[in-house]
């Protein structure tokens, strides 16, 4: 509800998403010019998957990093500490609730125009129905980083740079600004194995090319639950870790 | 077995000491040089159930930092703090079930919400069944008419409706202890009287033990059955309201302002009443706010127009304020052993 208490934002929001794209159009248009195909990929299928992902990129935009670093600056994270919760879950949540609310002004507005205006075509297969499940782990595991880096706060006193280190680092490691088949092989091989692709590449994948084989499919899933595993359970020990800290140096 | 067990307890703080300037703030970053702040020493309690404790103390005194640690937010140094028989600080999440708070400087409701969503929401933190929600919100609507703000956005209220939405959130789930922290901090007397007496009736009814941190001495009058005294981290007193009030109700502080103040004029002050009123054990001439001196007596023992006579006689007056005696000044009191 909080997230819906505040309207224009998302005017703006999608206008500078739609932006985005139109930018984006333009300019692999005239890398593509009279190529059919490049690493592998039709120039509409490139512009599909960065549409996609800047899609993506703004429906997972909750802001929980700021918002526990502002609840450190201003004291009110004491609020939290008085209740029967456990701030994990309730930051969470939260983010949730943000996604939720996203989902339906900015990303469902924004799919149509895509359709419509851009008039994007897609394949349809398999691939489309394992999606949405890929996509819930892309959320479980963006949602764990961004809930890192805000405890870090704990520490230092500032979340600014770090958030903006981790936005610059994930959309250019997952393959949201740049689709994974563009980056030369040993780099790529090395992307292949931190959980940022996980986030972007893998639904976006889903999406491009349909109609792999099932197992295929079912090995991504399983690689994302991996990492939802390994990060959760990280964030823990460092939650941990973290808030002695804060409970020791003073509300 | 009482409610709220304090045994030994002390809170210290590592801080770093730090330098002026720029060049100091660098220097800083690779500084060594700590020094332990003592908030709170080897203070002792014990708070049974159903009591209304009032907890005073001037700024900085320690009593915070005590909140903070009943309330399983501060990790003590060292010492026996237990809540419901359970240690605050490692049970974090038990413990808070069991008990509100209220922070006077800020709040615990959802900003951009109206009332009433923040209180549906509270009823699904702490798992309020709805028969006890009925109770509690039938009853704050009984005292203090609070359905009028279930729509209001919680940015939009004043201060004084915010302060009894915050309380009423506090006890919303009928916990066991409620902590209040500055509760009628910056309110006109209509509201605390309000405050108060939903206070106490929520005490009455419910048995619901209530530890009250403030700086208004007509809450604790009203509300405290008991008062605690820290100061510097220690505790000064612990007893009946009753004993307090005897004592310190007489008070008052003649507040002068006299034209041309310079360096002596406080010793000539405190010279002149010194003569004067030779057998007076408990006047007290200092400093106050800047060109004012703060002259504290006991009424019973000096009577006021006695006091004011002598200053309005020997020295040139500009302004004058008479007002009860402050926490401040009740604490320098008490240093001087007037409650042993």
């Amino acid at each position: 509800m909080a997230g819906l208490a505040y309207r224009s934002g998302y005017f703006f929001t999608i206008a500078n998403n739609l932006i985005y794209m139109g930018i984006a159009f333009y300019l692999w248009q005239s890398i593509y010019g009279s190529r059919e195909i490049i690493r592998g990929m039709t120039f509409n299928q490139t512009f599909l998957y960065l549409s996609l992902a800047s899609s993506i990129f703004v429906l997972f935009q909750t802001w929980s990093d700021w918002e526990i670093g502002f609840q450190i600056n201003d004291g009110s994270i004491i609020t939290w500490m008085i209740k029967p919760l456990n701030y994990q879950f309730s930051i969470m949540a939260s983010a949730l609730g943000f996604v939720l609310t996203n989902l339906l002004t900015i990303t469902i507005p924004t799919i149509i125009f895509l359709v419509f205006v851009f008039k994007v075509t897609f394949a349809t297969g398999p691939g489309l129905i394992f999606f949405p499940l890929a996509l819930v782990f892309s959320f479980l595991l963006t949602s764990t980083i961004d809930y890192i880096v805000g405890i870090t706060c704990f520490y230092t006193e500032s979340v600014w740079g770090l958030s903006i280190t981790k936005d610059v680092i994930i959309t250019f490691l997952s393959g949201s600004l740049i689709p994974l088949p563009f980056f030369p092989e040993n780099i790529r091989s090395i992307l292949e194995f931190l959980p940022f692709q996980a986030i972007y590449h893998i639904p976006l994948n889903m999406v491009i090319e349909p109609n792999q084989p099932t197992s295929e499919y079912l090995t991504m899933i399983g690689i994302q639950l991996v990492w939802v595993i390994i990060l959760f359970v990280l964030s823990r020990q460092y939650y941990n870790k973290a808030v002695k800290k804060l409970r020791i140096a003073g509300g | 077995m009482s409610l709220i067990e304090v045994k030994n307890l002390s809170k210290h703080f590592k801080v770093l000491n730090r330098r002026e300037g720029l060049r100091g703030s660098i220097k800083d970053l690779f500084s060594q040089d700590y020094r332990i702040v003592k908030a709170v020493e080897d203070i002792n309690f014990d708070i049974n159930k159903g009591e209304i404790v009032g907890y005073i103390g001037p700024n900085g005194a320690g009593k915070s930092t005590t909140i903070k640690m009943m309330t399983g937010i501060l990790k003590p140094s060292s010492g026996i703090l237990l809540a419901n028989g359970i240690p605050p600080y490692s049970n974090r999440i038990q413990n808070a079930k069991k008990m509100g708070v209220v922070f006077g400087q800020r709040t615990q409701l959802w900003w951009d919400l109206p009332v009433i969503e923040s209180f549906k929401i509270l009823k699904n933190i702490y798992r309020v069944d709805d028969k006890t929600y009925d109770t509690q919100m039938g009853m704050f609507n009984s005292l203090i008419d609070l359905e009028k703000l279930y729509p209001v956005q919680v940015r939009t209220l004043s201060l004084g409706q915010r302060m009894l939405c915050d309380i009423a959130a506090a006890f919303l789930h009928n916990p066991k202890i409620v902590y209040l922290d500055e509760p009628t901090i910056g309110l006109d007397i209509s509201v605390k009287a309000k405050i108060r007496a939903i206070i106490k009736e929520l005490n009455k009814n419910q048995e619901i033990t209530i530890i009250l941190t403030t700086h208004d001495l007509g809450d604790v009058e009203a509300l405290c059955n008991r008062i605690i005294i820290i100061d510097k981290g220690k505790i000064l007193f612990d007893g009946p309201t009753q004993r307090v009030n005897q004592l310190f109700g007489s008070f008052r502080t003649l507040k002068v302002k006299i034209f041309e103040f310079n360096e002596n004029t406080i010793p000539n002050i405190e010279l002149a009443i010194k003569n004067k009123f030779q057998q007076s054990k408990s006047i007290h001439v200092k400093k106050s706010e800047d060109f004012w001196t703060d002259i504290t007596f006991n009424q019973e023992e000096t009577p006021l127009r006695e006091v004011l006579n002598l200053v309005m006689n020997s020295f040139p007056v500009e302004d004058i304020r008479v007002v009860e005696i402050s926490m401040e000044n009740v604490v320098s009191q008490v240093y001087d052993g007037a409650l042993t």
